[in-house]
C-alpha cells in the first residue's frame, strides 16, 4: 500500500496539469493513466504523428504559469499555421490572424468583414477568458469569507471588461452569445468558403449543426487566447512531453499502463484507489480527470446524492469527430494552392450550409456523406517528423456520431475512410494514390482508448446548459464531485476542453482551496 | 331507466368497492391516489369509537407500494433513507423517512423487509420514477405493485381477537413485525391509528375473499368499516404526520423553501450519521444543529379546533402555524401538531398562542388559546405494545 497526498486519475492534459499545480503547492501527487503514452487525446502516435489532437489555439498561459514553466515560453516552438477555406472551384481563401485573402494573395471582396468579426470574437474570446480562467461563480462559503469576496471581485472584473466594451459592444456581445454561428456569420459575409470555415470552427467536435444556439459562444471560445492556430515542433510528443515533464519536475510520480477501477470512499470522503493490477494506493485527495458519471461507477453510486447521479448520467456527451490519419508516400498538391500553403490548416467546408447539411445525418445516427474536415500535414512544417518524402495528413472527420446506427462496424469505419477520402480528393486529386496506409478512429475508439464520455472532445457537450456553474451539470460545477476530496478535473469540467489545461489547473485549485477551509 | 353514460374517466374502484359500496350509507366519497376511497361510511362518530373500543377495518391499498429487490436492494435502499436499513431484519417493518439532496423530506413510509433481498415500501406520494432514480447503477429492480396489491387496516382492541377467530394466529407478531401467514397473505403488526392493529396484504385478485373472512370473524368482535375521516382522527392522537398536510412532500412543491428536514419534524431519530452516506446526509449534517422550525405537539386551551391557526408568541408576534388539529374524544383534550420557529419553541414555549376562530351560532369572533407544548404522546395505550395482545 502506498500513501500520496493526491493521486490524480488521467494523464491526458488536464489531468497533468492538475497534478503538477498540487504537486508545486508541496503535495505529493500520483498520476495514474491507463494507456502507455501519456497525453489522453492528446497523445501522439507510435510513429510520432498526432493521433487524436494536431493543432493548438487554446493553450493557457496561466497554465504555463502555474504548473512551473514560467511566464514566457513553452519548452517546445510552435509553429503559426494561416488557415486554409477551401474551396470546390479552386478560389480558396487564406486567413492569417484577421486577414483574408485569396488563395493567389489578392484581396478577397469580404476581407474587411472578416477583419471586423474576428476583430470583435477576439475582443469577446478574451472576455470569456477571464471567466475560463476561474471556478465558475458560486458562493459554498458565507457570502462574507474571503474566497467570496474574491469571487466577486472577479467577477467584477468582468463586470467591468463588459462595459469596457462600450455600450453597444457590451449589448452586442450578450445578444451574440447565445445566438447561432450560422446567422451570426452570414450576417456579415455571403455564404461561401469563408462563411463556410468559420462555421465549421464554431462546430468542431460538438454535436451541433451551425444553426443551432450557443454555437456562437464554441466560435468565441476557440479565441479565447487570441486564435492563433499553431502547430507544436516536434509533434505532440513535445506538447506532451512538456506536460508530463513539468509534472515530474514538481515531483509528481507518474504511473502509465495503469487502470483505475475503483475509487474509495470511506466515511464520506475519498480515501484512494484501487487498481487494475490490484494495487490499493490511498489519498485523501483523487482528482479525476473521466467522466463524472464513469466517477460515480468508479466509486460507487451509494456515495452520491441521487440527484447528483441523475445529473452525472444526463450529462450529454455524445462525440461527432472522427480521425483520419493518412501516411502518404508524397506530398499532396491542392488544385488552385501554392506548397508553402500545404502546410496550413486545411478545412473542407465550402459553405456554412454545406456544415449545416453535414450536421444533418448525425441527428439519425448516421455518418456525414459529405464530411466537414479539418485536415493538418504537419510534416511539411516540421520535416523532422518524417523520413524521405513521405507525409502523414491529420484529419478531424465530421460528423461521425458515437452511437452510429449499427455500430462502428469495420464496414463503417472503411466507409467514412472512403468519404473522408473522396471529399480530400475533391481538392487534391492525387491523394488516394498516395496513401500508404491509414487509421481511423471513431469517438467509440476514442472512448475505449481515453475513457472519455462518448470520445466527446469536451468529455460533455460545450451547450449553454453545460457551461460554467452548469458544467458538466448543476451542483457539479465547483469541480467538487460529491464525496469529500473528491473532484473532477477533465475537460468535462469548467471551462471545458481543448490543448489548454484550465480545466485541470482550476480543479486544483479549488481541492487545494477547500483544504485550506478545513 | 338512467340516462347517464359513464364517461369511464376519473376515479376508479380499489379492490374493496363492492364491499365498501355496500356499506355506504353516507355516499360520502373522495378520490385518493386515483381510487374512490370512503371519507366516511354512516357516521365518523360511529366509525372512531369502532376503532378506539372495539375494532375498525379501513382499506388502504390506495398507498403506492413499490417492490425493491435484487442484490444490492439494501444498499440502494440504505442511500435512499435516512435510517440504517441494515438494522432492519427479515420481517420486520420500519417507519422511516427519505430526503432529497437538500435535506428536505420527500415522504415518509413503512418499509418492509420480505426477505434478504426483497423490501417493500409502502407510503403516500407516487414515487416510481425517484426510486428508478434512487436504484440506479444498483442491481436492483423497482417494481409499481401499488395497483397489483391490496391492504386492509384491522385495528383496535378487538383487532387481535377477529384475527384470531378467523383462524390467523398472529399472536407472537409483536408491534412492526411482519408474517406471511398463509400462502399469499401477510400481516403485519403495523398501522396509523396508534392503537393495537394490524395490516393484512394480499393479491389484488384474492381481496375479497379475505375481507368477508374478516368480516364473518368480526360480527362478534363490533367490527366497523370506516372511511378517512374517523382514521384521520386516530392518526392526530397517535401524533403521526400526514403528507401534504403536516408536511409538505418537497417534490410536489414549487415554491422555495417549502420543504422541512426530518430534525424540523420531531423525526431526528429516524436519521443515521454513522451508517454512510444517504441521500441529503452532507446537508443535513449542516441542518442538524439549525433547524429553522420545530414541530410540536400541544395541548389547546378550549375546546375549538385549531387547525390552520396561526401561531403567536405573547399574543403579538408570529411564530408558526398549525397543520393538524381537533379535539381528541379519547385524550379529552384540544389537540393539535404546530410548527413553530425553533428560537421560540426552544427559549420560550411558555407564552404561545393560537389564533382561533369561534362561530356562536352564526356570530363569529377570534380570541387567543394558549399553547401548552406536550412532551408525551396525546394517546398511547399499552395494549398497542403487548405481546401477546389481550384478549377482550
Ligand atoms: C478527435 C479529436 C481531436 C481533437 N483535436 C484537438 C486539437 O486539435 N486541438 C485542441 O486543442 N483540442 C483538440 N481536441 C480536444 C482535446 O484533445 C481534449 O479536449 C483534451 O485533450 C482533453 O484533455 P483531458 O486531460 O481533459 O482528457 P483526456 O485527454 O481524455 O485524458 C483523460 C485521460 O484519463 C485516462 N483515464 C481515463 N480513465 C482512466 C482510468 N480508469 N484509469 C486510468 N486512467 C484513466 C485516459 O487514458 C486519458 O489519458 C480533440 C479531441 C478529439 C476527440
Amino acid at each position: 500500500m502506498t500513501r500520496f497526498d493526491a493521486i490524480v486519475i488521467g494523464g491526458g492534459i488536464n489531468g497533468l496539469t492538475a497534478a503538477a499545480v498540487l504537486a508545486r503547492r508541496g503535495k505529493s501527487v500520483c498520476v495514474l493513466d491507463q494507456a502507455e503514452t501519456l497525453g489522453g487525446m492528446a497523445a501522439p502516435g507510435p510513429d510520432g504523428a498526432p493521433r487524436g489532437a494536431h493543432l493548438l489555439y487554446n493553450l493557457s498561459p496561466a497554465v504555463r504559469r502555474d504548473i512551473g514553466l514560467g511566464n514566457r515560453d513553452w519548452p517546445f516552438r510552435s509553429a503559426p499555421l494561416p488557415s486554409v477555406a477551401l474551396s470546390p472551384d479552386g478560389r480558396h481563401v487564406v486567413l492569417r490572424g484577421g486577414e483574408a485573402t485569396n488563395g493567389d494573395s489578392s484581396a478577397h471582396p469580404d476581407a474587411d468583414a472578416y477583419r471586423a468579426l474576428h476583430g470583435r470574437l477576439a475582443k469577446y474570446g478574451a472576455l470569456l477568458r477571464q471567466l475560463a480562467e476561474n471556478a465558475p461563480p458560486g458562493f459554498d462559503g458565507k457570502l462574507a469569507s474571503r474566497s467570496a469576496l474574491r469571487q466577486m471581485m472577479r467577477l467584477g472584473w468582468f463586470g467591468l471588461g463588459l462595459k469596457r466594451l462600450g455600450r453597444d459592444e457590451m449589448r452586442n456581445f450578450l445578444r451574440v452569445l447565445l445566438s447561432n454561428a450560422y446567422d451570426t456569420i452570414l450576417d456579415e459575409m455571403p455564404d461561401g468558403p469563408m462563411a463556410g470555415l468559420l462555421a465549421a470552427d464554431a462546430v468542431r467536435g460538438a454535436a451541433a449543426g451551425p444553426r443551432a444556439p450557443g454555437t456562437v459562444f464554441s466560435l468565441i471560445y476557440r479565441m479565447g487566447h487570441g486564435g492563433e492556430v499553431t502547430l507544436p515542433m516536434g509533434g505532440m510528443s513535445a506538447l506532451c512531453s512538456a506536460f508530463a515533464d513539468a509534472a515530474r519536475n514538481a515531483g509528481c510520480q507518474i504511473e502509465t499502463g495503469v487502470t483505475v477501477t475503483r475509487v474509495l470512499i470511506e466515511a464520506g470522503a475519498a480515501c484512494g484507489v484501487e487498481t487494475a493490477d490490484g494495487r490499493q494506493i490511498t489519498a485523501p485527495l483523487v482528482l479525476t480527470s473521466t467522466g463524472a458519471e464513469v466517477t460515480c461507477h468508479l466509486a460507487g453510486p451509494q456515495h452520491f446524492d441521487i440527484e447528483a447521479t441523475r445529473r452525472m448520467r444526463n450529462v450529454r456527451a455524445r462525440g461527432t469527430a472522427a480521425k483520419v490519419n493518412l501516411r502518404l508516400s508524397s506530398l499532396p498538391a491542392v488544385i488552385g494552392l501554392s506548397r508553402d500553403l500545404m502546410a496550413a490548416r486545411l478545412i473542407a467546408a465550402p459553405s456554412a450550409t454545406y456544415v449545416e447539411r453535414a450536421f444533418n445525418p448525425s441527428k439519425y445516427r448516421e455518418m456525414s456523406p459529405n464530411p466537414v474536415i479539418e485536415a493538418v500535414i504537419p510534416s511539411v512544417t516540421d520535416p523532422g517528423l518524417t523520413s524521405g518524402d513521405s507525409h502523414y495528413l491529420s484529419a478531424i472527420v465530421q460528423y461521425a456520431p458515437c452511437d452510429l446506427e449499427g455500430g462502428w462496424t469495420e464496414t463503417a469505419k472503411r466507409a467514412l475512410a472512403k468519404a473522408t477520402i473522396d471529399t480530400l480528393a475533391t481538392y487534391m486529386p492525387d491523394l488516394p494514390g498516395q496513401i500508404t496506409a491509414s487509421e481511423v478512429l471513431t469517438p467509440v475508439d476514442i472512448e475505449a482508448q481515453t475513457g472519455a464520455p462518448g470520445g466527446h472532445w469536451h468529455h460533455a457537450e460545450m451547450s449553454l446548459d453545460q457551461l460554467l456553474t452548469l458544467r458538466p451539470a448543476n451542483g457539479l460545477g465547483r469541480y467538487a464531485l460529491g464525496p469529500a476530496g473528491l473532484y473532477l478535473c477533465g475537460a468535462s469540467a469548467h471551462p471545458g476542453g481543448d490543448i489548454m489545461g484550465l480545466a485541470g489547473r482550476n480543479a486544483a485549485l479549488a481541492a487545494l482551496a477547500s483544504e485550506g477551509r478545513k | 331507466m338512467s340516462v347517464f353514460t359513464d364517461p369511464a374517466l376519473g376515479l376508479i374502484d380499489g379492490p374493496f368497492q363492492p364491499r365498501l359500496a355496500e356499506q355506504s350509507r353516507a355516499k360520502a366519497w373522495y378520490g385518493w391516489a386515483g381510487y374512490i376511497a370512503p371519507a366516511v361510511l354512516d357516521s365518523v362518530e360511529f366509525e372512531y369509537f369502532a376503532l378506539r373500543n372495539q375494532a375498525s377495518l379501513f382499506d388502504i391499498s390506495p398507498m403506492h407500494k413499490y417492490r425493491i429487490a435484487g442484490p444490492d436492494a439494501l444498499a440502494a435502499i440504505n442511500r435512499l433513507i435516512t435510517r440504517d436499513a441494515t438494522k432492519i431484519e427479515v420481517g420486520r417493518v420500519a417507519y422511516c423517512v427519505w430526503c432529497d439532496e437538500e435535506g428536505m423530506v420527500i415522504d415518509d413510509g413503512t418499509l418492509f423487509r420480505l426477505d434478504d433481498t426483497d423490501w417493500r415500501l409502502c407510503c403516500q406520494e407516487p414515487m416510481l420514477t425517484w426510486l428508478l432514480d434512487a436504484t440506479w447503477g444498483f442491481d436492483a429492480t423497482v417494481t409499481d405493485e401499488s395497483d397489483t396489491v391490496a391492504g386492509l387496516a384491522l385495528q383496535g382492541p378487538t383487532a387481535f381477537s377477529i384475527l384470531d377467530a378467523a383462524g390467523l394466529d398472529v399472536a407472537d407478531l409483536k408491534p412492526f413485525d411482519l408474517r406471511e401467514v398463509e400462502p399469499g397473505l401477510m400481516i403485519s403488526r403495523t398501522g396509523f391509528t396508534g392503537d393495537l392493529g394490524y395490516e393484512i396484504w394480499m393479491d389484488r385478485d384474492a381481496a375479497l375473499p379475505v375481507w368477508d373472512r374478516l368480516w364473518e370473524a368480526g360480527a362478534l368482535w363490533g367490527l366497523r368499516a370506516i372511511g378517512y375521516e374517523a382514521l384521520n382522527i386516530a392518526r392526530i392522537e397517535a401524533g403521526y404526520l400526514a403528507a401534504g398536510v403536516d408536511f409538505q412532500p418537497i417534490h410536489a412543491t414549487e415554491r422555495l423553501h417549502r420543504g422541512k428536514t426530518p430534525f424540523e419534524l420531531g423525526l431526528g431519530w429516524l436519521v443515521n450519521f454513522d451508517k454512510g452516506h444517504f441521500n441529503g446526509r452532507r446537508a443535513l449534517l449542516a441542518a442538524r444543529d439549525a433547524p429553522r422550525t420545530l414541530l410540536l405537539k400541544v395541548d389547546v386551551e378550549g375546546f375549538k379546533p385549531a387547525t390552520g391557526a396561526l401561531v403567536y408568541h405573547a399574543k403579538r408576534r408570529e411564530v408558526g402555524h398549525i397543520t393538524s388539529g381537533l379535539w381528541s374524544p379519547t385524550a379529552k383534550r384540544n389537540i393539535a401538531l404546530a410548527h413553530v420557529k425553533a428560537s421560540h419553541a426552544r427559549q420560550r414555549p411558555g407564552n404561545l398562542w393560537a389564533e382561533v376562530y369561534t362561530s356562536q351560532e352564526g356570530q363569529w369572533s377570534t380570541r387567543m388559546a394558549r399553547l401548552i407544548p406536550l412532551k408525551t404522546p396525546f394517546f398511547a395505550p399499552p395494549r398497542a405494545r403487548a405481546t401477546p395482545p389481550g384478549r377482550i
